[in-house]
């Protein structure tokens, strides 16, 4: 009986190559590999066409999603390779991890803290949730990389490079002896293991006692096979572990630290994966830096170098710029006398980098991240079959997706949907849904000029494949669309401190139809408007909600509970607003002049008696009290003129004071520019409006007309040309309205009288006798 | 000690270069009088087998360095970029020195550097007297750097007018220099090979045409990173020079050339050091370099007027020179920067005072 233990390092090229050969050659009856042993049942799948790395075994709890971890695979990954040696040649493959049933399950017990010790749990191999890691790993201290220490020892300046030049760019993994190197790594681990004290291992004795509990797994699962009578048994695993799994020791140890471990039931599923994902930046812990070079190091083991540079010239081709095949000979010398100066055999990605950077970019930094983004990560996404065992939450959508024939198709394309539908209105609410929890399958037309009535509504969709992994990820809110919206909504409502943030999120949320969160955002609503103190987030809040009352019921909402909030916002904008607008800048005055006027139309969209007795009061006080900008004071005006609260005289008398010379030139002149703003053809054709601003310039006597007539200016030059001729044309005519005047003529009568007759006699009707007309 | 004011790098480090080739045992390229390792270390400084401490000349990247030396191995032609005062005539200089054992077959690019300065000319009352013959011929420090395979040098090779740039062209590719006066040439030496410099900021001058760039490597120097790196080689820099001048003076205090990185990091970057408040950056670059010889300006201020003590006063007309070089928008700048900024730091009163009283 022979056990053999290769210990490698997860998406290692070389050490992949190197475990190929030694497999052919210990041709094993079974097969141990460092994974979950919960997935053996999808293992299969491996062989399957379709299935193209990168890929990740996924496992979560079904009631609870939000637990899950992932195990990404690539081309190049050891464990990949070995998977699928052992399923195409029909020897059997297991998993020999910590099942993933108890590992999910780690942090129970204490559910209010249970996000913290989730973090520090999360193992080599898992990740919950990424979005959050990446924020946290700041704050949380970080476990010092075993590896670095040897890279240290050996004289480089991190593990990866040390890695990458003692391990995966071995030209030897052909030979026969290479075998040599899994002996060399054992023994590196069992030396880094016993030197490096366990306080430097660990961040804590819980971490310490979950590794303990894995490698006892992992032997128990040697003895199992060893039990079982195999022959050849070859155990793959990380090369940490290899110490640990060298002596097996007395099983009863291990059987204890094993015990009373709690079980959760845990459904695997393999999942697309990209490159990017599997690169470090993206917060995974056993990432890899540069998954785009891994993978041609796998494909072209013998001349890496020139395949990555040739492959860099094409891009930097692509994208116009020069790179010619002379400069690429260059860069391979450059590389490769690098390599021999740093003492290395072959050039490793920082020389070829730095040879990249000296010669085909003349030490440009911007080509060369193109070539970090493009190629060092790649931009590579793999696929699952179509009947591979799908996450619920995916499911779910295709399923419904089904229903209401919508098609996950790569090509944009535009859908026009009529909310009275019943069908549209679902596709509406599913597309709203997807939005609001990160799969972005569709976006709103806003610009399409087509119809634009409140029970249109335009999308354009267009599936991208990296969506599949947004629904993963989601799959962390619920198990169906509609709970995962619910939850998601839910969680940013927690999230949203300002008003505004808010209310666009209950703009969204009534959208996608989601009763079970709007209670609780009603009522987060209501309590955030009560202790916002600043009135223009309550201005900006209001419009969004008052549409929402209005135009609700082409969808169906019940919008009772945001009146209620509608009601509280009015109040208190009416309550605060003349304060809020003392004192303002010019920058302020035009931002409130904004939102004055929205609010304005929301309240007037709403026709609610209250509210618009309480806004005419608001704005009269406004209009009258002193320190107000003119851009501001002069719309209030305007408004209670059109609202007809002011007669034409009051608002007349209100523009004299407003510009007597008293004021100084700037606030007459914003004061001009708020009354009129926008409202050139107002002025044309209404006579009250034109009446107030003529009989105030007709008043004026010749000294103050010449002070005044520069602010006056200003705010007519805003008006378009056309307009503001036909203003001249109008006021060319002492005061008369446009529409009753005749053209001024100086036709001779008598002889225009002469064709009268015969007109008559065209229009059918009696000839009228000649100079008794016009 | 020598009379000569400034030495070349081959003489003023000529100990270090011997220590090097005496424990230099790894292989060296045709030519040269170091190995390529050795040439990196005789740059960024270290410590010998035999004990023998060499000094780093370069404070900065050892990647950099590398790329740098790699290149002349691989006999392409190097071309340092950079902003200036970051050290790359300084580091041509050394590297000259280190490989060739020559650093002074310099061309000095300029708006008026002709073509004979690149390639040859001629002695005319020779030619007259002889006819064109090899000994008429007045070559080139290039061309000598041919003749006997060292390096040879261009500074500033983008103030060089484009068509005297493109003679290099020939030079680099064929290595070989033709003198159709002659019906001869001269082809280079195994060891040849060019460093030019060239400044980032005035590239647009005379940018370099295509079929020249793409016959360097090209391995730009960059600022110093941190504060810490700069004060490192503003003091270690300005100690040499104030050695070399035997000014006597004590070495500034840590202290002083701290506030001065200071204030050249805070104009350049047109952000005070604790990132919290925007200002003015004016249009002088205020390299190290510059710094470097503000410090030198105050000592020998403090040496020979003062009371030996490097101080506030000694500094201030250094930096107000090197900070203020358009008398009107660099003077409103530094104004700003002294009533904003240098007033209000705790401690720098010295220095407000003193640099009020000039202004």
């Amino acid at each position: 009986m022979q056990t053999r233990l290769f210990g490698i390092r997860h998406h290692g090229p070389g050490s992949a190559r190197s475990l190929l050969r030694e497999l052919e050659k210990l041709n094993p009856d079974v097969i141990l590999v460092e994974g979950p042993p919960d997935a053996e049942e999808i293992l299969p799948m491996v062989a399957h066409a379709d299935l193209q790395p990168p890929v990740a075994l996924l496992l979560y709890v079904p009631d609870e999603p939000k637990r899950s971890a992932f195990y990404p695979f690539a081309h190049f990954s050891p464990e990949w390779q070995t998977l699928k040696f052992g399923v195409e040649r029909g020897i059997p493959v297991r998993f020999m991890d910590l099942p993933q049933c108890y590992q999910l399950g780690w942090g129970e017990g204490r559910s209010e803290k249970s996000e913290e010790s989730l973090k520090s749990l999360r193992s080599e191999e898992d990740v919950s949730d990424e979005e959050d890691s990446e924020d946290e790993a700041a704050a949380l201290p970080t476990r010092r990389d075993p590896l670095e220490w040897a890279a240290e020892a050996a004289g480089f300046t991190d593990s990866e490079r040390f890695w990458e030049h003692m391990v995966e760019l071995r030209s030897d993994h052909d030979s026969e002896d290479g075998g040599g190197i899994f002996a060399a790594i054992q023994e590196l681990m069992t030396a880094m293991r016993s030197e490096i004290p366990a306080s430097e291992r660990f961040l804590s004795e819980q971490e310490e006692q979950r590794e303990m509990q894995r490698e006892a797994w992992m032997r128990q699962t040697i003895r199992a096979a060893q039990k079982e009578g195999f022959e050849r048994i070859a155990v793959v695993c990380g090369a940490w572990h290899v110490p640990a799994l060298a002596e097996l020791g007395p099983a009863k140890r291990d059987a204890d630290l094993l015990k009373g471990m709690a079980k959760l039931k845990v459904v695997a599923t393999w999942a697309p994966w990209t490159y990017d994902r599997l690169a470090m930046h993206s917060g995974y812990g056993a990432g890899i830096e540069s998954p785009g070079y891994y993978e041609q190091l796998w494909a072209y083991p013998e001349s890496v170098a020139a395949h990555w540079i040739g492959s860099c010239a094409r891009l930097l081709r692509e994208e116009d710029l020069d790179a010619s095949p002379a400069s690429l000979i260059e860069t391979v010398r450059l590389a490769e006398t690098l390599a021999s100066m740093r003492g290395m055999s072959v050039p490793g990605l920082t020389e070829l980098t730095d040879a990249i950077r000296a010669v085909l970019c003349f030490g440009n930094e911007t080509h060369l991240a193109l070539i970090a983004r493009k190629l060092v990560i790649g931009e590579v996404m793999g696929r699952v079959p179509d009947d591979a065992p799908m996450p619920p939450l995916q499911r779910d959508l295709q399923q419904e997706a089904k229903r209401l024939r919508l098609a996950q198709e790569a090509m944009e394309k535009s859908l026009d949907l009529d909310l009275r539908k019943p069908n549209d209105l679902d596709r509406s609410r599913l597309l709203h849904r997807l939005a609001l929890m990160g799969v972005d399958w569709g976006h709103r037309d806003e610009y399409s000029n087509a119809k634009t009535s409140t029970f249109h509504e335009r999308w354009k969709l267009q599936w991208r494949p990296e969506l599949v992994v947004n629904v993963i990820e989601a799959c962390m809110w619920g198990s169906t669309v509609l709970g995962a919206a619910t939850a998601r909504a839910i969680e940013l409502t927690d999230a949203a401190k300002e008003l505004p943030a808010l209310t666009a999120l209950v703009e969204r949320t009534l959208l996608a139809d989601l009763p079970g969160a709007i209670n609780l955002m009603m009522a987060r609503l209501e309590s955030l408007a009560g202790v916002t103190s600043d009135v223009a987030h309550l201005m900006r809040a209001l419009p969004p909600l008052a549409s929402i009352v209005r135009y609700g019921n082409v969808r169906g909402t019940n919008t009772t509970v945001v009146e209620h909030v509608v009601d509280g916002l009015v109040a208190r904008i009416c309550v605060g607003l003349p304060a809020a607008c003392s004192a303002l800048n010019d920058i302020a005055a035009a931002e409130m002049f904004r939102s004055l006027q929205s609010v304005n139309e929301a309240i007037h969209l709403l026709r609610r008696e209250v509210h618009v007795g309480m806004w005419k009061d608001t704005l009269e006080h406004l209009a009258r009290q002193t320190g107000v900008n003119g851009l501001v004071a002069g719309r209030c005006c305007r408004l209670l003129l059109d609202q007809q609260v002011w007669s034409s005289e009051d608002a007349g008398k209100r523009m004299s004071y407003a510009l007597s010379r008293a004021a100084t030139p700037l606030d007459a002149a914003a004061w001009v520019e708020g009354f009129l703003k926008g409202s050139g053809l107002m002025l044309l054709h209404s006579d009250a409006l034109w009446q107030i601003i003529d009989s105030w310039v007709s008043g004026l006597d010749a000294d103050s007309f010449t002070l005044l007539l520069p602010m006056v200016r200003r705010t007519f030059s805003t008006f378009p040309s056309g307009e503001r001729r036909q203003m001249g044309e109008r006021a060319k005519q002492a005061g008369g309205s446009v529409r009753g005047r005749a053209i001024e003529t100086d036709v001779d009568a008598s002889r225009a009288s002469l064709v009268l007759p015969t007109l008559a006699l065209l229009l059918g009707v009696a000839p009228v006798v000649a100079g008794s007309g016009t | 000690m020598p009379t000569v004011l400034r030495q070349h790098a081959e003489d003023q480090y000529a100990e270090e270069l011997a220590a090097l080739a005496a424990s230099d045992s790894r292989q060296r390229p045709p030519n040269w009088r170091l190995s390529p390792w050795a040439v990196t270390t005789y740059i960024l400084g270290g410590t010998l087998d035999n004990g023998v401490t060499i000094s780093p000349k370069y404070v900065g990247s050892r990647r950099l360095m590398e790329v740098a030396v790699s290149t002349l191995a691989t006999d392409r032609a190097l071309l340092l970029l950079g902003v200036p005062g970051t050290a790359k005539t300084w580091v041509a200089e050394h590297l000259a020195a280190a490989i060739a054992g020559d650093s002074t077959l310099l061309v000095q690019g300029t708006a008026g550097t002709s073509e004979e300065s690149v390639r040859y000319g001629w002695n005319y009352a020779r030619l007259l007297a002889e006819g064109p013959s090899m000994q008429a011929l007045v070559p080139s420090p290039i061309m000598r750097a041919m003749e006997h395979g060292k390096i040879g040098r261009v500074e500033e090779l983008t103030r060089v007018p484009s068509e005297v740039q493109d003679s290099l062209i020939t030079i680099l590719s064929e290595k070989t220099l033709p003198i159709p006066e002659l019906n001869s040439e001269v082809q280079a030496t195994r060891g040849f090979n060019i460093i030019a410099t060239a400044n980032d900021r005035d590239r647009g001058v005379n940018e370099l045409s295509g079929a020249l760039k793409r016959r360097f490597n090209t391995v730009v120097l960059p600022l110093p990173a941190t504060m810490e790196a700069e004060v490192e080689i503003v003091q270690r820099r300005s100690a040499e020079i104030g050695r070399a001048l035997e000014i006597p003076a004590e070495p500034p205090a840590l202290e002083e050339i701290r506030r001065i990185v200071t204030i050249f990091r805070e104009l350049r970057n047109g952000v005070t050091a604790d990132g919290k408040t925007r200002i003015k950056s004016p249009g002088s670059t205020l390299s190290t370099a510059e710094a470097i010889s503000v410090v030198n300006n105050g000592i020998a201020l403090a040496a020979h007027f003062g009371d030996g003590k490097l101080r506030a006063t000694d500094i201030a007309s250094g930096l107000l020179g090197a900070v203020v070089k358009d008398p009107v928008q660099d003077q409103i700048v530094w104004k700003e920067y002294l009533e904003t900024v240098v007033k209000e730091r705790d401690g720098w009163k010295d220095l407000y005072r003193a640099c009020r009283e000039l202004s």
